[in-house]
């Protein structure tokens, strides 16, 4: 029997009982929608936070941190932080003192004057500058305003984030004095409404809670001077500069945090090369004994990309499991349709259809409806994913909401026709298979 | 009649046995049957039921394999074939059953055509073929109807024509009117007269109604399992 008669034929058996092919089709539509608008969701927000990334992270540099596997810890702050754009400024930290956190059980801290030793390990290296950071709050006239403080070399950060570290009023200072900082557009303007809290040229407190020598925990604080705001940077400044931070004078850091031991060292390079940012990263840890992690941004791209591997996977697991209930509904239904049907495959065999074809037509049956449903489940996925995007966006999950592009690859669409054909068929294998062995006679006396 | 002598038998059984389990008891349904049919002889089986002209049946039409003994169908020993040829073989015998048999789901035209494409014909022949059938059959206003739609005899008059499909060998049928009121049954029988005066169709015909058996021309009455005597009808 020719491949379209077998069609046809199945074709012409799931028109008959319309409601029950439906309900069928239905169970594969779920578990492909699932699937499909996850995926379209996770890999939407993937390129928004990595070109986020991209924007915070300088090709040309590397960030040296304490803590021989910071990286992963990094991950996990990069993740959560992209996340929301707005967890990380809940906790008022980027990613990186995390990596931080981990320097504390080896034993090994970096402090501010290892730049020189840096600066002077390859002529590939441009210059590198140590950067303190704590959590805080800025107080401007009663107001306060959680902010994260930086201690940095302003001429040095200028240099390396030429792009991002630009002031919108006032100005950045070439030669700060110690009460001199630069804020982010987000610290004077906290909701992003245009309702500052402060301007260019005013005083506003500093405020640091001390809690290095428990129990003992004492608010620290000092009036400084706003010489500048920044303009908004967007996504989170991973190493660079960030709507949320609060930058004075490393020399100024020091003093005011009572400590020389700096969170991290950005360190610049010649060129954005592989070669040399292997380079330099191996000389650096090989500096260090391999107490350092050195992360670039391509690796931290690349780690980003295996997380949402990881995410992807994970997600696209749970909604396969629907897509296996909707197979079990299937088997199910082949099951009564073959016990239903079993006289009329006693005279197709009777008629002289091979036991193959039998097999073939309850397949095509199963392949129609997984076609089907697999098809309409991208669509509908499609919608649930920008529906959902839109929410995201308007906020209707809490706060200012963010944008996420659902991004529906082919990958996926193939992926998913093919996943909901395939588990159609699979699960219809049993049912095709009982069909086909049914012996003539048997079926022909069947009533 | 025409008698075309020292040709291959359509249909020969040496001493055909076949023995099924019912429960645990063996049953020998069909024990130790001769018999002889040649191309386009009309032959009824005859015998009430429970006297092995079912077992038969299924015997010639290929539908199950003999215990032992011998069956050539078309010079084929059945017992030496597999499913698959055993298949092949079927395509070359065209049943009808008590019931009709028909797919509930698709018309008239359609059920002539499936049997068409299970054979591999392809479309455009076999909607030609379809329709000369039908036409045959008596049933050229009818082919668009679903066998719902039509009456018993008009359904049996279908499958008729679905059995004529493939150019069989020979016709099998089983009570074909078994279902039908008599006058329907007559129109069914001259059909059946016809094909085989007419179109030299060979028929194999199984009842247990001894009206309908003389109508054939060669009557072969079994019971309890055997042949007991076979009258060659004069009409």
């Amino acid at each position: 029997m020719k491949t379209y008669d077998i069609l046809g034929y199945s074709f012409s058996a799931i028109k008959l009982r319309k409601l029950r092919a439906a309900l069928t089709t239905l169970g594969v539509i779920i578990g492909i929608a699932a699937i499909v608008a996850l995926l379209s969701i996770t890999q939407g927000l993937q390129v928004s936070i990595t070109n986020d990334l991209n924007r915070g992270l300088s090709s040309t540099s590397l960030i040296v941190v304490p803590g021989s596997n910071a990286l992963g810890a990094v991950g996990g702050g990069a993740g959560f932080g992209g996340g929301g754009g707005r967890a990380a400024r809940a906790t008022g930290t980027t990613g990186i003192n995390l990596g931080g956190s981990g320097a504390a059980s080896s034993g090994f801290a970096l402090y501010d004057n290892y730049t020189s030793q840096i600066d002077a390990l390859s002529p590939l290296i441009t210059s590198s500058m140590a950067v303190i950071e704590r959590a805080g709050y800025v107080d401007a006239g009663g107001l306060n305003n959680s902010a994260t403080f930086y201690g940095i070399n302003f001429s040095q950060y200028v240099q390396q984030y030429p792009t991002t570290f630009v002031a919108a009023s006032g100005a950045i200072p070439t030669n700060p004095s110690n009460n001199d900082i630069v804020v982010g557009a987000r610290v004077n303007d906290p909701r992003e409404n245009g309702t500052i809290l402060f301007s260019a040229g005013d005083k506003v407190g500093i405020v640091w809670t001390n809690a290095t020598t428990p129990p003992i925990i004492i608010n620290e604080t000092y009036t400084a001077q706003v010489s500048g705001v920044l303009q908004k940077v967007g996504g989170f400044g991973f190493g660079g500069p960030s709507d949320n931070g609060v930058y004075m004078p490393l020399s100024q850091a020091v003093s005011f945090f009572g400590t020389n031991q700096c969170d991290y060292i950005i360190v610049q390079l010649k060129d954005s090369s592989n070669a040399t940012i292997s380079n330099v990263s191996k000389l650096i840890t090989d500096h260090f004994d391999g107490q350092v992690t050195v992360i670039s941004s391509t690796a931290v791209l690349s780690l980003l990309s295996t997380i949402f591997g990881t995410i992807q996977l994970f997600l696209g697991g749970i909604a396969a499991i629907s897509l296996l209930v909707a197979g079990i509904g299937i088997m199910n239904i082949m099951i009564v349709s073959l016990i239903e049907r079993t006289r009329e495959i006693g005279i197709l065999k009777a008629l002289g259809m091979k036991s193959r074809t039998v097999l073939s037509i309850f397949l095509g049956e199963s392949a129609i409806i997984g076609l089907i449903g697999a098809l309409l489940g991208i669509l509908s996925g499609w919608i649930l994913a920008n529906i959902t995007a839109r929410l995201l966006a308007s906020g209707a999950f809490g706060g200012t909401g963010f944008k996420v592009t659902p991004l529906l690859t082919p990958e996926v669409f193939a992926g998913s026709l093919a996943f909901g054909i395939g588990i159609s068929i699979i699960f219809a294998l049993y049912p095709a298979w009982r069909a086909s062995k049914l012996k003539p006679v048997e079926a022909l006396r069947y009533e | 009649m025409l008698r075309k002598k020292n040709m291959t038998a359509l249909v020969e059984a040496i001493d055909l046995k076949k023995t099924y389990m019912l429960g645990k008891v063996p049953v020998e349904a069909v024990r130790g049957v001769n018999m002889k049919v040649e191309a386009g002889d009309f032959v009824s089986i005859l015998g009430p039921s429970g006297s092995g002209k079912s077992t038969m049946l299924n015997l010639i039409g290929a539908l199950d394999k003999p215990t032992s003994g011998q069956l050539l169908i078309d010079g084929e020993d059945i017992s030496k074939l597999n499913d698959n040829q055993l298949t092949d073989l079927r395509r070359r015998i065209g049943f009808v059953f008590q019931f009709f048999n028909l797919i509930p789901r698709l018309t008239a035209r359609d059920n002539v055509e499936l049997a068409m494409s299970i054979a591999d014909m392809v479309k455009s022949e076999r909607k030609q073929r379809a329709a000369e059938l039908l036409e045959k059959v008596g049933l050229k206003d009818r082919v668009n109807h679903k066998p719902a739609e039509l009456s018993g005899g008009q359904q049996q008059r279908v499958a008729i024509a679905r059995a004529l499909a493939n150019n069989p060998k020979f016709l099998l049928l089983d009570e074909p009117t078994g279902n039908i009121d008599s006058r329907t049954a007559a129109e069914i029988v001259g059909l059946l007269k016809k094909l085989n005066i007419e179109n030299h169709v060979s028929i194999i015909m199984v009842t247990h109604d001894q009206h309908l058996a003389r109508e054939a021309n060669r009557i072969l009455e079994m019971f309890d399992g055997q042949l007991i005597s076979e009258v060659v009808n004069q009409q």
